[in-house]
């Protein structure tokens, strides 16, 4: 329940670690960062976001800014409105892929980014000192609410893609976008599209009507329906919209790890580059870059990491195995609308249904799993897993740009300490269900025994 | 140090860009929700640039202790008086430093009756603040927000309802009108002419909080609405405070009436065509209200300086009116607080029903003159000077007060010698018939004070 912060961004428990005081102050550090100027600001639909909006919306008058409210917004949308408004930055409320009760304020830079998480800490300095802006009375900043932000950036989109196949594809969708951020925005997105939109839990709610992860545990209620109601592809989104699982039209929820490796592998096929990915997403990607002859980094977990990557190595796609992808010519933010309309290009263009898509790809079995333990026991615990798995006579290749990465030639495991919760993540993957279950279970075991 | 802020009975008082930061607020939101427990709290401010950075920042403390804000938005202090009571709210928050410079602002508590916190009330949300441990909601717990649209047209109905509309709109007054930028300009104008029938000249009338005139309706701020009310031959000039209590007049020959002649003329008004009964108002108001209330046989009940202490005395004893020499009038059928509203509302039926202009109804009561000095003071002498003041008067026969200073009545005469709350300064005031008694007053009590 505590308060994780970062370079990018603050997320807490709310009522607990993140308080209307820790916002205002996060917002106000934000703002001087900034040095004032015109800043977004948008937020999702929970319950808390408004509180926090309203707590930001306070400290970035008082700092002198002229805020653009673009009020609920997707975050993606929200990052790639900052350069055409020429904003100095944004700042995004939204409790993303978490679970209820747990929310975060991320600070976006004047090209839609992420604040680069290798840049230096100017923003958690200033919050440290309490260094704030106070304009005087006659300079404090104002608001303008902000409506018609969307069309731009769904022209934007429809440029991007090839709609012409995608809407003679005449093809059915289900969205679920768990009553968050997107919900608004899907009918325009299907429109633009021309496709027949099916949208689930997509009125916008304080709730959460399924877990917020797209996986394929969320997927039941959509995977239950998808035959009978003739659709030709599901989509599972996070209330940020940054997040995205799929759902063949058979009704066979797919890993959120195959939204990645559906995307690299339409994307590369057309024009290939470097892509970056995370030191824990799955080896289909290392298959697929091999496979288009594409040069592949990996980094830290988490958009800000990948983005920064992108940039400095030139790439042409990143993206994460918890389902996200960014294509950084057309925006620097995860973007799962940008995810869905990629999926259905690769299915229109291709002439494939989803599931033969999914098919087609190299197949690995992977296990995740969550151990209990507090961060200083987790820390201790990686350290001893390190040292243990280095001993064995087996011992992989070891990578440690995240946590803690193996490799063998017929899988991989990884651990790490999670950033939001107490928590240690284990991920093993492996050509076979049985080797992947097993290095999970001995990862585990070590774990625990040493905590 | 420079004063930049005041916690006290009136509420939290500073300036803004120093002291009174989004923090401050959210917190003493906080302390107020605590206060009043989880429900509905109501939340209106003046025209000031700050007033939306502070809403905000009231909004989040208020939410993050369960309590559902109830915007109102940009509306008279009066107005949200009213609506606290009429909404059945747990209290309300007045941002508005009302006559104080624009670089103030302030948060007023009002609690669920429509008035403001009394010194005990007030003492004890101070101490809630100050012990800082504030019971935060969890998200699934935290309410959502209301917007209230017509809380200003229910107010006015109260009024419309007390005075006798077709009379004043027979007469079709032509008034001008100074909103000081503040409050008045969003509602003032078009009241009076849609709801009283009057054709107006409106002098500041852009609700932008940056006053162009000193904000206190004082004579000498009132040179050019005087001008206005001249140059169109209007039949009486009205000048607000930023946030719509306080009323000042100027007569048919743009002449100001000085402040107490708004309660004067009010109370003349009430005590002839609404409701018998005494008159309640403060011991530095002027004796020309004694002089109304004795020609209709009724007496003048004599409170400490603040709004709340006249309230209260007029609630205790049931009358009809009452107010302030500082031009606010109080008539609690409508509602027991200074309104601004009902000031011009009486005012226009005092003139409809004498049918005369207004400088001879104001030659119909007698003038007083007040004399003013301020005497340096070693500091803690004041105690025991203020003793022997009191027996001085004593011997001479006056009826002596302790509500403010030392307040000697002579019956035609009165002066009131009381500490500074800024400076180490004992102020003298003195009012009698002429200019040359009011000296006399004021000359004597400085020969007491040296021994």
């Amino acid at each position: 329940m505590t308060l994780r912060i970062a370079s990018f961004g603050v997320r807490g428990f709310v009522g607990v670690s993140l308080t209307p005081r820790v916002a205002m102050d996060f917002a106000g550090a934000f703002a001087a960062h900034l040095g004032g100027g015109r800043v977004l600001l948008g937020r999702d639909t929970r319950g808390s976001s408004a509180m926090l909006h309203a707590a930001s919306l306070s400290s970035l008058v008082a700092a002198g800014c002229e805020v653009l409210d673009l009020g609920i917004c997707p975050t993606p949308l929200l990052q790639y409105s900052v350069r055409p408004r020429a904003a100095a930055g944004a700042l995004s409320i939204s409790g993303g892929h978490n679970a209820m009760g747990w929310n975060s304020l991320t600070f976006i830079g004047p090209d839609g980014e992420f604040l680069d998480p290798n840049g230096g800490e100017a923003v958690l300095d200033r919050y440290h000192a309490g260094a704030f802006l106070s304009a005087d009375w006659a300079h404090v900043g104002t608001v303008q609410p902000v409506t018609n932000f969307s069309s731009s950036y769904f022209d934007a989109l429809a440029e991007w893609l090839d709609v012409a196949a995608i809407r003679a594809a005449k093809l059915t969708v289900l969205i679920d976008p768990v009553g968050g951020s997107g919900c608004a925005f899907l009918e325009e997105f299907a429109q633009r599209l021309g496709v027949r939109l099916l949208p689930i839990n997509a009125q916008p709610s304080a709730y959460l009507a399924r877990e917020p992860e797209p996986r394929p545990r969320s997927a039941r209620q959509m995977a239950g329906i998808i035959s009978q109601l003739g659709g030709d592809a599901g989509f599972l989104l996070s209330s940020d919209m940054t997040r995205l699982s799929l759902v063949s039209e058979t009704g066979e929820p797919a890993s959120e790890e195959f939204t990645f490796a559906v995307i690299a592998n339409h994307v590369l096929g057309r024009h290939t580059g470097t892509v970056v990915t995370n030191t824990c997403t799955t080896r289909m990607i290392d298959d697929i870059a091999a496979k288009h002859d594409a040069r592949l980094v990996k980094t830290c977990v988490g958009q800000a990491y990948i983005v920064s990557a992108l940039l400095d190595e030139q790439g042409v796609l990143g993206g994460e195995g918890s389902g996200s992808a960014v294509l950084p010519d057309f925006s620097r933010a995860f973007d799962g609308f940008l995810m869905i309309g990629l999926v259905l290009e690769a299915m229109a263009q291709h002439g494939k249904k989803l599931s033969e898509l999914l098919g087609a790809l190299p197949r690995y079995h992977i296990v995740k799993r969550q151990i209990r333990c507090d961060s200083r026991h987790g820390y201790r615990a990686l350290d001893f897993l390190q040292a243990q798995l280095r001993a064995r006579p087996d011992a992989g290749t070891l990578d440690q740009t995240d946590g803690l990465r193996m490799d063998w030639p017929d899988g991989w495991v990884h651990a790490r300490a999670s950033r939001t919760e107490q928590l240690v993540r284990v991920i093993s993957e492996a050509q076979t269900r049985e080797i992947a279950m097993q290095r999970a279970d001995e990862i585990e075991r070590l774990i625990e025994q040493e905590i | 140090m420079k004063e930049s802020l005041k916690v006290g009975v009136s509420g939290v008082r500073g300036v803004v860009g120093e002291s009174f930061t989004p923090q401050l607020a959210a917190t003493f939101a906080q302390a107020f929700g605590a206060f009043v427990g989880r429900g509905p709290v109501v939340i209106g401010r003046d025209t000031r640039p700050s007033g939306i950075m502070l809403e905000q920042a009231v909004i989040a403390g208020l939410q993050s202790v369960g309590c559902t804000p109830v915007l109102l938005g940009i509306v008279p202090t009066p107005t949200l008086l009213v609506a606290t009571k009429a909404l059945g709210a747990r209290g309300g928050i007045a941002i508005t430093a009302s006559h104080n410079a624009a670089e103030w602002n302030a948060l007023k508590f009002v609690n669920r009756a429509g008035l403001f916190l009394d010194e005990t009330r007030a003492g004890e949300l101070y101490d809630l603040y100050h012990q800082g441990e504030f019971p935060l909601v969890p998200e699934a717990e935290l309410p959502g927000l209301t917007t209230e649209h017509g809380a200003f047209a229910r107010h006015m109905e109260r009024i419309t309802n007390y005075v006798d509309v077709a009379a004043i709109r027979a007469r079709h007054f032509k008034v001008a009108v100074d909103c000081v930028n503040g409050v008045g300009a969003v509602f003032t104008p078009a009241w009076l002419r849609d709801a009283l029938g009057c054709e107006v000249v409106a002098l500041h009338d852009q609700p932008s909080g940056i006053f162009a005139r000193g904000p206190e309706p004082v004579p000498e701020n009132l040179g050019q609405l005087g001008q206005l009310v001249r140059r169109h031959g209007c039949a009486l000039g009205f000048a607000h405070d930023p946030d719509g209590d306080r009323l000042a007049l100027l007569d048919e020959y743009g002449q100001p009436l000085g402040e107490d002649f708004t309660l004067a003329l009010a109370a003349w008004q009430v005590l002839e065509r609404h409701a018998p009964g005494p008159v309640v108002t403060t011991v530095s108001t002027s004796l020309c209200v004694d002089a109304v209330a004795k020609k209709f046989g009724q007496d003048v009940i004599r409170t400490k300086i603040g709004e709340i202490n006249v309230v209260e005395k007029i609630l205790q004893l049931g009358a009809p009116v009452g107010g302030e020499g500082s031009g606010g009038v109080i008539v609690p059928a409508v509602h027991p607080c200074r309104c601004a509203y009902i000031a011009m509302a009486l005012v226009l039926e005092l003139l409809a029903t004498h049918q005369r202009p207004v400088s001879l109804l104001c030659g119909e009561i007698p003038h007083y003159h007040i004399a003013k000095t301020k005497v340096p003071i070693v500091a803690d002498t004041a105690p025991e000077l203020l003793r022997r003041l009191r027996r001085r008067f004593e011997e001479r026969g006056a009826h002596i007060s302790l509500l403010d200073g030392v307040h000697a009545n002579f019956g035609d005469r009165w002066v009131n010698v009381r500490r500074s709350n800024t400076e180490p300064v004992l102020r003298v005031t003195a009012e009698a018939a002429t200019t040359a008694e009011a000296n006399t007053l004021v000359r004597t009590a400085l020969e007491d004070l040296r021994g």
